[in-house]
């Protein structure tokens, strides 16, 4: 068992690793996390939470293998070598999406879109104005279009905080995050929504009642006015001092360069 | 007796018609019946409509042989490979149109299809525009008093192709120990006619000895055809891992039209046939290496 809970702040640490601990404090014993496509960050993250706060997080690898022990982080995160060993394969559409439309399980998500906009509404489908002949075609919503509408808590992860990836509207929903603002989400008769936005620069929570993006902490050496002009839209202006999101110990590093992604992985997801 | 379904790729290939709504198992780099892909690419069939879960580069190269006009599907990609560019581009002009679901509501289309209901209901997409933008999309009010769900059109695709571990001749697949996909689940159970590849033909028996890994029944399945390798350059689990130099081969030659049509003539127009291309694309080296992809 590491000594994970008397380590110290790490002082080499690097904003991966920072975004992983960040999300890893999430996942909590009693959870069950599975990961999606290209999922470097959420993977680790999970990893990370059962090596240390949460030994008991369940981990459906690629939404199919249960309780794998892949040896570290592979190239994908949607092949066979990150659910070697499982203890189940869980059928994808017979068991997957029954244990998450239940409700009792599978409650929070740690999903990514190419788009969010101020109010968490997540864009994989399509840049400009017409769906059928779009600027761009992104790849598709796969289960963000399912996720954001089943009473799930989102918790989105962003390596390129950009204001092409976090704009005022998304050209096209296709993650219902909280609509319009205020109690459209609750009037449109879903649950849950999304709770944090982790980026490369902060971490964005959501206004209980306008439901409007916000700043809940600035990573170390990141500044509000740095983060409003990577943002694509207006920012509220921050009460007071805002805190600073919490750097990984010397013992969270260590577990994710040398036992959890020794190969670098998780940094193909930064400079985009 | 059962029938015999034992055929040829070009036998089964052409039970595929111009203009079929074909159903393809795929997972971005896994388990997509290539070896008919690339038939039907090269009997040159024209104005098919694809389905599937996650699209990879089955659906690339069908983008790219200028085969497809239509896909339904939940993602396109080709996951550490990237986006499907060929794809991607015809779609943006206008020459592949894209009926998108999320996973649960293509789900219940294929679901509803194979128990030839009229619909299923989703509580997936609420909320969102994929709704507004599709016609085989409804919202509807539930009958005994809760919230409101989208009912999901049925979906009976022409055909489904399936790649398979194991088939004896009579059409019954099994499957060895691997991450099961909706496409078997699900797909072949929705359409009207069923090609199965597989690894190898084997002897009834084979599947008798373990008939709880016998996946789909003969009597629903229309031809089998033996295809080792079937799935490459996409990984078939346990058996081998997905072929990584010849995706980035392709995501280099997509993109240009020049490189394109030359990658197109050297894998998947020009070998004669399924074990020609293999030799192109390494033959029993690169075969044996794929074969290793638990040491990798």
């Amino acid at each position: 068992m590491s000594d994970w809970r008397n380590s110290t702040p790490a002082d080499d640490w690097t904003i991966d690793e920072l975004m992983i601990a960040r999300l890893a404090a999430c996942f909590a014993d009693g959870d069950q996390a599975c990961n999606g496509m290209a999922s470097f960050v959420p993977v680790s993250a999970f990893w990370l939470a059962r090596l240390t706060h949460a030994p008991d997080l369940v981990w459906l690898a690629g939404a199919v293998g249960l309780e794998p022990r892949p040896d570290r982080v592979p190239a994908s995160t949607l092949e066979a070598p990150l659910w070697r060993d499982s203890i189940m394969y869980v059928e994808q559409y017979g068991d997957f999406w029954t244990f998450a439309l239940n409700g009792r399980w599978l409650t929070k998500f740690c999903v990514g879109a190419a788009q969010l906009d101020r109010y968490g509404n997540g864009n994989n489908s399509v840049i400009g104005a017409d769906y059928h002949t779009p600027r761009v075609r992104l790849p598709g919503t796969a289960g963000l279009g399912d996720m954001g509408s089943i009473g799930k808590a989102l918790y989105y992860w962003n390596p390129n905080h950009n204001p092409r990836s976090l704009v005022e509207q998304v050209d096209f929903i296709s993650c219902a995050g909280y609509l319009g603002g205020g109690a459209e989400r609750v009037e449109a008769g879903l649950e849950g929504g999304p709770e944090l936005v982790v980026t490369n620069l902060c971490v964005l929570d959501f206004h209980p009642y306008t439901r409007h993006m916000q700043v809940a902490s600035l990573h170390p050496g990141v500044t509000f006015e740095q983060v409003q002009e990577a943002t694509g839209f207006e920012l509220p202006a921050p009460a007071g001092p805002i805190p600073a999101t919490a750097v990984p110990t010397v013992e969270q590093v260590r577990l994710i360069r040398e036992v959890i992604d020794p190969d670098n992985m998780r940094r193909r997801e930064f400079g985009g | 007796m059962s029938a015999e379904k034992l055929s040829t790729l070009e036998a089964a290939a052409a039970l595929v018609r111009d203009g079929d709504t074909v159903a393809i198992q795929n997972m971005a780099t896994q388990a997509a019946p290539m070896a008919l892909v690339r038939e039907l690419i090269r009997q040159g069939r024209q104005d098919l409509g694809v389905v599937c879960l996650v699209g990879g580069i089955p659906v690339d190269w069908l983008a790219a042989a200028g085969a497809m006009t239509r896909l339904t599907g939940a993602a396109v990609s080709m996951e550490q490979f990237g986006l499907c560019q060929r794809y991607r581009k015809a779609v943006e002009a206008g020459a592949i149109r894209v009926e998108e679901l999320s996973e649960t509501a293509l789900n219940a289309r294929l679901g509803a299809g194979a128990r030839n209901l009229p619909f299923l209901p989703t509580r997936g997409l609420i909320g969102t525009d994929l709704i507004d933008v599709n016609d085989n999309l409804v919202m509807l009010e539930d009958p005994f008093g809760g919230p409101s769900v989208v009912a999901c059109k049925a979906l009976v695709p022409d055909v489904a192709l399936v790649h398979a571990h194991k088939a004896d001749r009579f059409g019954n697949i099994g499957c060895e120990p691997t991450a099961l996909w909706p496409d078997l689940g699900i797909m072949p159970k929705a359409a009207t006619t069923v090609i199965v590849t597989a690894e190898e033909i084997v002897d009834s028996e084979v599947l008798r000895a373990n008939p709880d890994r016998t996946v789909l029944p003969g009597f629903m399945v229309d031809a089998v055809v033996e295809a080792p390798f079937g799935a490459h350059p996409t990984s078939f689990y346990p058996r081998y891992g997905y072929d990584t130099a010849l995706h980035m081969e392709w995501i280099g030659a997509a993109r240009d039209d020049e490189a394109m049509d030359r990658f197109m003539a050297n894998y998947v127009t020009g070998p004669a046939g399924h074990a020609a291309y293999l030799e192109a694309v390494g033959g029993a080296e690169r075969q044996t290496a794929l074969k290793a992809w638990e040491q990798a």
